[in-house]
């Protein structure tokens, strides 16, 4: 193990010495729990009433050029039926329950995107953007730590930082696409992105 | 042993789904072989839900949530169904498994399980290529198959090239590269791969542009090999 990843698991320890031995805990996982076991619907109306505002959001800027607000509420509908169709799937363990749906309404966005090109299709997203199906235990436990982490250092991040983090993450553009816009080098975005990542604990060696 | 990683940039871009497709198709399948760059990937993905989670909500049509359990109550699919193309039938599944080569997800995916099923063009002795159609016109992605021993042509790079490990392992001048690497070449570097000499070296590759040959022989063969290409490419389609 290299000597970045030993401090990176020292720092992981401290942030959890805060927190208790699994993070805070996620009041929608029980929600979505009900779902699967019992297709609550009054539980579902509480996630709806929660996320579908946010996702709706997201979808906003990532299809800004579309402008168009009936899809994105359309989009957000299909996000949703996906959230109470697969809410079985959904593994506490391996993911939050923000993640999870930031990862349905990520495909979905995308799947959107593909249906409108003109390409055939040989191969479907969720062949590519799927959770592998054997996953390490130890690496997820830290994984569930890292949470924890981010939620506590995202404040803390500099405007320029957040800003290309924002643009990465919420606005669906590439390393490519950020450096175009804010008329920077690739490789200036590249290092404020790791730069950022980096005080998340994200330490990625290149 | 993996020494060979995506950088921040590849996983970044593949967490946020802004990776061209092909490229994409290369980052998943080392993922499937590397414990390390999935843990990067689920934190990079946890930072989305962070961020999602704090979005300035747009709300929704009060008919929504009415709208959308309508449709569950009759049993609606998704509208974006996320399974469009046939799935891969069981006995092709079952037959990559017995041909003793892990097919990550993806690959399995766009070789319909088998690599057997796959059109072969053999190039020189100790090459075939078979290409793979990824609906990502900016990039050729193929399975190339180095036979055990095999040298490639020493051939040179006008775009980016991303090599993915299948089986077996190569070196070239710049080091020695086994089962799971993801090796990033530039345009502008040349090298010339030689498999080991225990077993063939399977790799997924993909190319933003065709890669030129160095020696004239080459050079004299390329538009041909180019010609074989395309015309795959149109009995494929």
């Amino acid at each position: 193990m290299s000597s970045s990843e030993d401090s990176n698991i020292g720092s992981l320890r401290k942030a959890l010495a805060g927190a208790g031995p699994q993070g805070a805990p996620d009041p929608w996982e029980a929600a979505i729990r009900k779902v699967a076991q019992h297709q609550d619907r009054a539980e579902f109306k509480k996630l709806f009433d929660h996320y579908a505002p946010m996702i709706k959001s997201f979808l906003c800027k990532g299809i800004s050029s579309y402008a168009d607000r009936s899809l994105a509420e359309e989009m957000t509908q299909e996000v949703m039926l996906k959230v109470w169709n697969k809410a079985d799937s959904f593994n506490p363990t391996k993911a939050s329950v923000n993640t999870w749906i930031f990862t349905i309404a990520r495909n979905t966005r995308i799947d959107f995107i593909r249906r409108n090109g003109r390409a055939g299709r040989t191969i479907d997203i969720e062949d590519i953007w799927h959770e592998a199906d054997s996953p390490e235990p130890v690496v997820e436990l830290q994984q569930r730590r890292v949470e924890t982490m981010i939620r506590n250092a995202m404040a803390t991040l500099p405007e320029e930082q957040a800003l290309v983090l924002e643009k990465a993450f919420m606005e669906n553009k590439s390393h490519n696409d950020i450096a175009e816009e804010l008329a920077l080098p690739l490789g200036t975005v590249k290092s404020r992105i790791r730069l950022a990542l980096s005080k998340l604990q994200i330490l990625i060696d290149r | 042993m993996i020494s060979y990683h995506p950088d921040s940039r590849y996983l970044t871009d593949f967490a946020t789904a802004n990776l061209p497709l092909a490229e994409a198709v290369c980052v998943s399948a080392h993922l499937e072989f590397c414990g390390k760059c999935r843990a990067h990937v689920q934190q990079l993905t946890d930072v989305g839900g962070h961020m999602l989670a704090r979005l300035q909500p747009e709300a929704v049509s009060e008919d929504s949530f009415a709208a959308l359990m309508a449709r569950v109550s009759a049993g609606a699919q998704e509208q974006f169904p996320v399974t469009v193309a046939a799935q891969v039938p069981q006995e092709d599944v079952e037959e990559a498994a017995q041909s003793h080569v892990f097919l990550p997800r993806a690959v399995r995916r766009l070789v319909s399980g088998s690599l057997d099923k796959l059109r072969w063009v053999q190039l020189g002795k100790a090459l075939r290529v078979a290409p793979l159609q990824v609906s990502d016109e900016s990039r050729e992605t193929a399975i190339y198959d180095i036979r055990a021993g095999g040298r490639m042509p020493e051939h040179e790079h006008r775009g980016e090239e991303i090599t993915v490990l299948l089986q077996g392992s190569f070196s070239d001048a710049d080091g020695s590269y086994s089962c799971g690497d993801f090796v990033v070449r530039h345009a502008g570097e040349a090298h010339q791969p030689t498999a080991t000499m225990d077993k063939d070296c399977i790799c997924l590759v993909c190319l933003e542009r065709p890669v030129r040959p160095r020696g004239l022989f080459y050079r004299l063969l390329e538009p041909l090999v180019n010609y074989r290409l395309q015309r795959m490419n149109r009995s494929v389609a």
